[in-house]
């Protein structure tokens, strides 16, 4: 949040993330290196540096895949999302140099322009097993460089976060395209047991973890009112809130997020405007709702970001009866200021 | 085939070629008309823009002129 762009908003958090992204970038490869030329010593640099970037990618491909759902199951993960913009990026520079290495060893040899030559060299189109793989890899590059392109916050806001996320939810079609990519060229090449279930493995736990925690997801979505009271919604006791945290509840379809702070309560949409971050999964901070994505904050009585910042979120009235809470399902315009129920 | 993959790189060249030169004026003038908070930034945010101006220049192209024709 804030009042302009900065280049990369780094804080120590970021700092120390991206020091252990690129150790593990550094390990990665001089592991594989290693190995290569140990067991496969006839191996030209090209070939190794072809190798090693494109297996590079993979793997961050499958750690970014993996930390939205990791940490929608268990909030240890959370602090993995804050970094995965800069994971993304390393995952596509890592793809391009798998790329452009590729395009310089089998296809700049010849005549014919380089791009031609990626898209003709096998004009198998119609066969299933002999497709031409490299083809799927370019277009899982092109893919990749528009997410990397976009992953700056002016995107975010410029292009509208619905269509942001679209385009990022075509990480989900880059994946297909490089599970084929592998497939086919294991198969065509050489024929590799040893990259293709690992890749399989990969899948596996990808889909599983994606379909766990749709299955929890859908849970919070299928909950109903136990209670209603002159249109006001029973949702939970006092005591279920832990301090500064916020249980998070549907109504009217909508998710709301009910904070406990300072012996009081208040109501808010669990929608960051950010990026749609779950604020009731984030901490109240210095009086402030903090998404737990992205750092954005919010004041729980009435849904605006503290000045000079402008964001607001709709809030929600409460009312408690004994130990009971109940929220009036509808929604008040986003900023509206209500006073907090004491406890 | 062949025919249809000349086609196909043909446009992805001409798209490619009009986005760069989209990028160099979204560097120098668009990204300030789309948003004015990037008057209060820095350059380098406006330098690390260039390849998102390059990748989706029809839809700010649109969203550049669809704002200057609701602010007249």
């Amino acid at each position: 949040m804030g009042l302009d762009y900065q280049t990369v908003l780094w804080n120590s958090h970021k700092k120390k993330y991206d020091l252990w992204i690129a150790i593990g970038v550094f390990l990665y490869l001089l592991t594989f290196i290693g190995i290569t030329i140990l067991t496969n010593p006839e191996t030209t640099a090209e070939t190794l540096i072809i190798r090693a970037f494109g297996t590079l990618a993979i793997a961050l491909l499958h750690i970014v895949l993996l930390i939205g759902p990791l940490s929608r199951l268990n909030s240890r993960f959370l602090p993995l999302l804050y970094n995965r913009r800069h994971l993304g990026v390393s995952m596509f520079l890592a793809a391009l140099i798998h790329g452009a290495f590729s395009i310089i060893q089998f296809h700049t040899l010849g005549n014919t322009n380089a791009f031609y030559a990626l898209f003709t060299s096998n004009l198998e189109y119609d066969s299933l097993t002999n497709f031409p793989f490299q083809v799927l890899g370019f277009f899982a590059l092109i893919i990749l460089f528009l997410m990397a392109a976009t992953s700056h916050d002016f995107w975010l806001k410029n292009l509208s976060p619905k269509i942001w996320k679209g385009l990022h939810m075509m990480v989900y079609v880059a994946y297909a395209f490089v599970l084929l990519h592998v497939f086919l060229g294991a198969l065509q090449q050489q024929p590799s047991l040893w990259s293709i279930s690992i890749l399989s493995i990969g899948f596996i736990v990808i889909a599983s973890l994606h379909l766990k925690a749709a299955l929890q997801e859908s849970k919070i979505d299928k909950q109903t009112a136990i209670k209603v009271e002159d249109g006001w919604e029973f949702v939970c006791t006092v005591d279920e809130i832990p301090e500064d945290r916020a249980k998070i509840f549907i109504v009217q379809k909508e998710r709301i997020a009910i904070f406990k702070y300072e012996n009081k309560l208040s109501a808010i949409s669990n929608v960051c405007k950010h990026q749609g971050g779950p604020l009731g999964e984030g901490k109240v901070i210095d009086g402030c709702v903090t998404c737990p994505w992205h750092g954005y904050q919010y004041l729980p009585a009435n849904g605006q970001s503290p000045p000079p910042f402008t964001e607001k979120i709709a809030t929600y009235r409460l009312k408690k009866i004994a130990n009971e809470i109940y929220v009036h399902p509808e929604g008040l315009a986003e900023g509206t200021a209500i006073e907090p129920i004491a406890l | 085939m062949e025919l249809l993959i000349q086609l196909f790189l043909g446009f992805l060249g001409i798209y490619t070629v009009i986005g760069v030169l989209f990028a160099l004026y979204f560097f120098f003038k668009g990204a300030f008309a789309l948003d004015p908070l990037i008057e209060e930034s820095k350059w380098t945010v406006r330098l690390l823009l260039i390849p998102g101006a390059i990748g989706l220049w029809p839809l700010l192209l649109f969203k550049i002129i669809n704002k200057s024709r609701t602010s007249l």
